[in-house]
C-alpha cells in the first residue's frame, strides 16, 4: 500500500476516534450553506455538547446566546425542551421570535453551576425517554470532568446539549472566556449593528456576528448574519440580496391601551 | 418561680409554682437552670413526631404528654401490653421519665396516665374494667379547670366514682352553666366516650404507610438504601391493591435518640413504580443525618390518585425501562432540586409586557391555569381577543428574549421630552444609542384594582412608552419611561429587557 492511502486510512480512523458523535447520531443542518460548509458531517452534531457565548455585556446577560440557542432548537423536532438556569429571566414572545415556541419549555432554576450541570446532565440522560429536543443550561463555570460527562450522557441518548455561557461580571468572564471546555464545538454571538433599510429610519434588520471559536474536526470561522427568523432560520444576508426588504414593524405614537 | 422540680427536690419538699427564694431557704444548695418552655415544646414536639413509629396518629398534649391514637395498631406490637412495654423500654433508653395508660377513650387514657400508671409499670385495664379503674381516681383526673375542681370538692365530690352515679341534669345544674370549655358533663361523656373527642394528628394523615424495623439500628447509607427500596416495593403493592398511585410521599427515618429525620417528595403524575419511587428517595437519602442510627424508617403515601392497572412490561425489555415519559425526569428534577424549581413559560391574554409571559411554577398547577385576571370583557368576540393579543402573535412589534424582572433603572439623557435618551448608563456601563424605534405606548390595565384608581402619582408611572434602542455596538435594549412628560416630574427611564 502506498503512503498516501496509509495516510489516508489513518486519517480517516483518526476522524471517527476525534468525532464519534457526528457519525452515530447524525447532524442537524442549519439550513445555511455557509455555515453547514464548516462543520463537520455539514451541521450541528447531534449526541454533543455545544457551547454558546455571549459578546462584552451580552456575556452577563445571555440574549444573543439565548437567540441562537433558540434558532437551533426550532431546527430540532417538537419535543419538550429543558432550560437549566439560575434564574427565569426568559421571556416567551422574544423565543417565539426566533423560532422556539415557549411552550415547549420545562423552565428548571438552580442556585448554582453545578446544580444547573446536574440537571443539564440528568436531562440529558433521560432524553430519549422523555422525549426532549434538546437540553440548554446556563452555566459561569464549566470544568472539564463535567463537560465530559455531558458530552457522554448526549453521545449515549443522541440528544444535544447547548451550554450557554453567562458569567455574572467581566473579571469572570476574562477568566473563564478563554479556558478550554470538553464542548464539540464552541460559538460566540455577538449582536451587531443593524443593517440598515435604505429609506427607512430606525432600527433596520438586526444582524449578528456569529463565531465558530472551536470545532472538533473543523476549523474556525466567523460569519455576519441576519438574526434568526420566527422559524428559526439563520441566514447570510449575501444569499438574498434580491429578497425585499423586510416588513417593518411602523410604532407611531399610537396610544396602546386595552378596552 | 419553680417551673419543675425532679424527684429529689420533690422529695425534699418543693413544688412547682413555689418562689425561688423560698425554696432557696427550704434548701439551701439548690440547683436551678432558667426554664425553656420553647425548648421543653419543641422537645415534646419531636417525641410525639417519634411516637410515629407506633401510630400515624400522634400528638403532644398539653405540657408534658403525647397523645397517640393506637387503634388497630396494637396488633402489631403483640397487643397493647406489649406496645406499651416495648414503648417504655424506649423511652428508658432515651432517659424520658414516663407513665403510660391504654383505655378506650382519650379521657379515660389522661385519667389513668396522670393518677393511675406509675413509672415502669402502665396502667392498662381491661376494657371492662376501667369504669372500676377510674372509680377511685381524683375528679383533677377530668381534665377541669382549677375553680371547677374546687367547686365540686367543696360539695364532697372527691372521686371520679362520686361523680358518675349522679344524674346528669343535677350535675348540670350545678356545674354545668360554668364554662363551656371545661364543663363536667362534656368530661365526663369524654370519659366513658359518649361524646367523641377525636385526635388531630401531626402533619396530615398518610393514606397508606408500611414499616420497617430494625433489630439493630443502622447507620450505614447501603443499608438505608437497601431498605429504602425494600420499603418502596412493599408501599407499591399496597397501592397496587388500591388502585392508585402515588403523588406525595414521606419517608421517616426515627432515630435511636429519638429524633425523626424525613424525607418528603412529590411526583409530576401518580407513580406505583417501585424504582422510581425508590429512585427518587435514594436521591435525596445523603440529606439524612442518621445519627448514632436508624431504628425504624416509616415509608408513607400522603396524597394518592387513581392509577389504573399498567403493564409494567417484560422482564429484561429495556424499552418498559424507560417509556414512561417526561414525568419521571421531572420528578428527579424537582426531588432533588426542589418542586418550585420547575416552572414553564406561560403565556397570559395581557398586553403588559411582564404579565404576558410569566413563568409558573410546574408544582402548582400543571395544567395550564385559566387567566388569573381576565380582562371584564374577554371573550366578547375574536377581533377582540386577537388584538389583546396573547403577545405571541408575530405581527406584533419584536419583544426580547431576556425580560427584567423587575426592570432596573438607567440613567438617561435626552433632548426632547418625546425622544428616546441619546446616552444612557446602565450597570455602570456607558451605552450611546445609535438607532432608536418607537415610542409603543403601554398603558396599566385599567381593570386592574390599583391602577386607574390610585392617586395622580401611580398613574403616571402606569403609563410606560417603550423604546428599541441599539447602541453603538450593535446591543439592543428595550428601554422604556415611566410617566408622562408635562406632569411635573421628571420622567425615569428603564430596561426592561435585551433582544438577541
Amino acid at each position: 500500500m502506498s503512503d498516501a492511502a496509509n495516510l489516508a486510512v489513518l486519517r480517516d480512523r483518526i476522524r471517527r476516534i476525534e468525532q464519534p458523535a457526528a457519525g452515530i447520531n447524525g447532524v442537524v443542518p442549519f439550513g445555511c450553506a455557509a455555515l453547514d460548509c464548516a462543520l463537520p458531517g455539514g451541521g450541528l452534531a447531534r449526541g454533543a455538547v455545544h457551547e454558546i457565548l455571549g459578546q462584552a455585556g451580552d456575556e452577563e446577560d445571555g440574549a444573543a446566546a439565548a437567540g441562537f440557542a433558540a434558532s437551533i432548537i426550532a431546527r430540532l423536532g417538537a419535543g419538550p425542551v429543558l432550560w437549566c438556569l439560575k434564574r427565569p429571566d426568559l421571556y416567551g414572545p422574544g423565543l417565539l421570535a426566533h423560532g422556539l415556541g415557549p411552550a415547549r419549555l420545562v423552565l428548571v432554576s438552580a442556585p448554582r453551576d453545578d446544580r444547573i450541570l446536574w440537571a443539564v446532565e440528568e436531562g440529558l440522560r433521560a432524553a430519549r425517554a422523555a422525549g426532549l429536543a434538546a437540553v440548554v443550561g446556563e452555566v459561569g463555570r464549566l470544568p472539564m470532568v463535567a463537560g465530559r460527562r455531558l458530552q457522554l450522557a448526549a453521545e449515549r441518548t443522541g440528544a444535544i446539549a447547548l451550554l450557554l455561557r453567562r458569567w455574572r461580571s467581566g473579571d469572570e468572564a476574562a477568566a473563564e472566556r478563554n479556558r478550554p471546555s470538553a464542548a464539540v464545538t464552541r460559538w460566540r454571538i455577538a449582536s451587531l449593528p443593524a443593517a440598515e433599510i435604505p429609506g427607512e429610519k430606525g432600527i433596520g434588520r438586526p444582524r449578528w456576528r456569529v463565531e465558530l471559536l472551536r470545532c472538533r474536526g473543523g476549523a474556525p470561522a466567523s460569519w455576519e448574519m441576519e438574526v434568526a427568523d420566527a422559524t428559526g432560520h439563520v441566514c447570510v444576508p449575501a444569499e438574498l440580496a434580491d429578497r425585499p426588504p423586510a416588513r417593518r414593524y411602523s410604532l407611531g405614537p399610537s396610544l396602546r391601551r386595552a378596552g | 418561680m419553680l417551673a419543675a422540680v425532679d424527684p429529689t427536690a420533690a422529695a425534699a419538699g418543693l413544688v412547682p409554682g413555689m418562689p425561688l427564694a423560698d425554696a432557696r431557704s427550704f434548701v439551701p444548695g439548690l440547683v436551678t437552670r432558667p426554664a425553656e418552655p420553647e425548648a421543653d415544646r419543641a422537645a415534646l414536639l419531636r417525641l410525639a413526631e417519634w411516637c410515629g413509629r407506633y401510630s400515624p396518629w400522634t400528638a403532644p398534649d398539653d405540657a408534658a404528654g403525647i397523645k397517640l391514637d393506637i387503634t388497630g395498631c396494637a396488633h402489631l406490637w403483640g397487643g397493647e401490653a406489649a406496645l406499651a412495654a416495648d414503648l417504655s423500654r424506649r423511652l428508658l433508653r432515651q432517659a424520658i421519665a414516663h407513665r403510660i395508660a391504654v383505655a378506650g377513650t382519650l379521657g379515660a387514657a389522661w385519667a389513668l396516665a396522670h393518677f393511675a400508671a406509675q413509672d415502669g409499670a402502665p396502667a392498662i385495664p381491661p376494657p371492662q374494667q376501667v369504669r372500676e379503674a377510674l372509680a377511685p381516681l381524683p375528679v383533677e383526673a377530668l381534665r377541669l379547670d382549677p375553680a371547677t375542681v374546687a367547686g365540686l370538692r367543696r360539695v364532697g365530690l372527691r372521686r371520679i366514682g362520686d361523680l358518675v352515679p349522679m344524674p346528669r341534669d343535677a350535675l348540670a345544674r350545678r356545674f354545668g352553666a360554668k364554662g363551656v370549655a371545661d364543663n363536667v358533663i362534656r368530661r365526663l361523656d369524654q370519659l366513658d366516650g359518649t361524646a367523641p373527642e377525636p385526635l388531630s394528628p401531626l402533619g396530615a394523615a398518610p393514606t397508606r404507610r408500611v414499616r420497617l424495623s430494625f433489630a439493630e439500628p443502622i447507620a450505614d447509607p447501603a443499608e438505608l438504601a437497601a431498605a429504602t427500596r425494600r420499603l418502596a416495593g412493599e408501599l407499591v403493592r399496597w397501592l397496587g391493591r388500591d388502585g392508585v398511585g402515588a403523588r406525595r410521599i414521606g419517608l421517616g427515618f426515627h432515630r435511636v435518640d429519638g429524633r425523626v429525620e424525613h424525607i418528603r417528595l412529590g411526583t409530576a403524575r401518580p407513580s406505583r413504580d417501585p424504582a422510581h419511587l425508590a429512585g427518587l428517595l435514594l436521591a435525596r437519602l445523603d440529606t439524612i443525618d442518621p445519627g448514632l442510627g436508624v431504628e425504624d424508617m416509616i415509608l408513607a403515601a400522603f396524597a394518592v390518585e387513581p392509577l389504573g392497572a399498567e403493564q409494567c412490561g417484560f422482564a429484561g425489555d429495556p424499552a418498559a425501562a424507560t417509556a414512561t415519559g417526561l414525568a419521571p425526569l421531572l420528578d428527579r428534577l424537582a426531588a432533588q432540586l426542589g418542586a418550585r424549581a420547575l416552572s414553564r413559560l406561560e403565556p397570559r391574554d395581557s398586553h403588559i409586557p411582564e404579565r404576558a409571559s410569566v413563568p409558573v411554577v410546574m408544582a402548582d398547577n400543571t395544567c395550564p391555569a385559566p387567566h388569573p385576571n381576565p380582562p371584564p370583557h374577554a371573550g366578547e368576540g375574536r377581533s377582540r381577543s386577537d388584538r389583546a393579543g396573547v403577545g405571541l402573535s408575530r405581527s406584533k412589534p419584536p419583544r426580547p428574549v431576556r425580560l427584567f424582572e423587575p426592570p432596573e433603572p438607567v440613567e438617561a439623557f435626552w433632548v426632547l421630552p418625546d425622544d428616546p435618551p441619546f446616552r444612557f448608563f446602565w450597570r455602570r456601563r456607558r451605552h450611546l444609542v445609535a438607532e432608536a424605534d418607537g415610542p409603543e405606548r403601554i398603558a396599566e390595565e385599567w381593570w386592574r384594582p390599583g391602577a386607574a384608581g390610585d392617586a395622580a402619582l401611580g398613574r403616571d408611572d402606569a403609563i410606560r412608552d417603550y423604546y428599541r434602542v441599539e447602541d453603538e455596538t450593535g446591543r439592543r435594549f428595550w428601554l422604556f419611561r415611566a410617566g408622562l412628560p408635562g406632569t411635573g416630574r421628571p420622567p425615569r427611564w428603564f430596561v426592561h429587557g435585551i433582544f438577541a
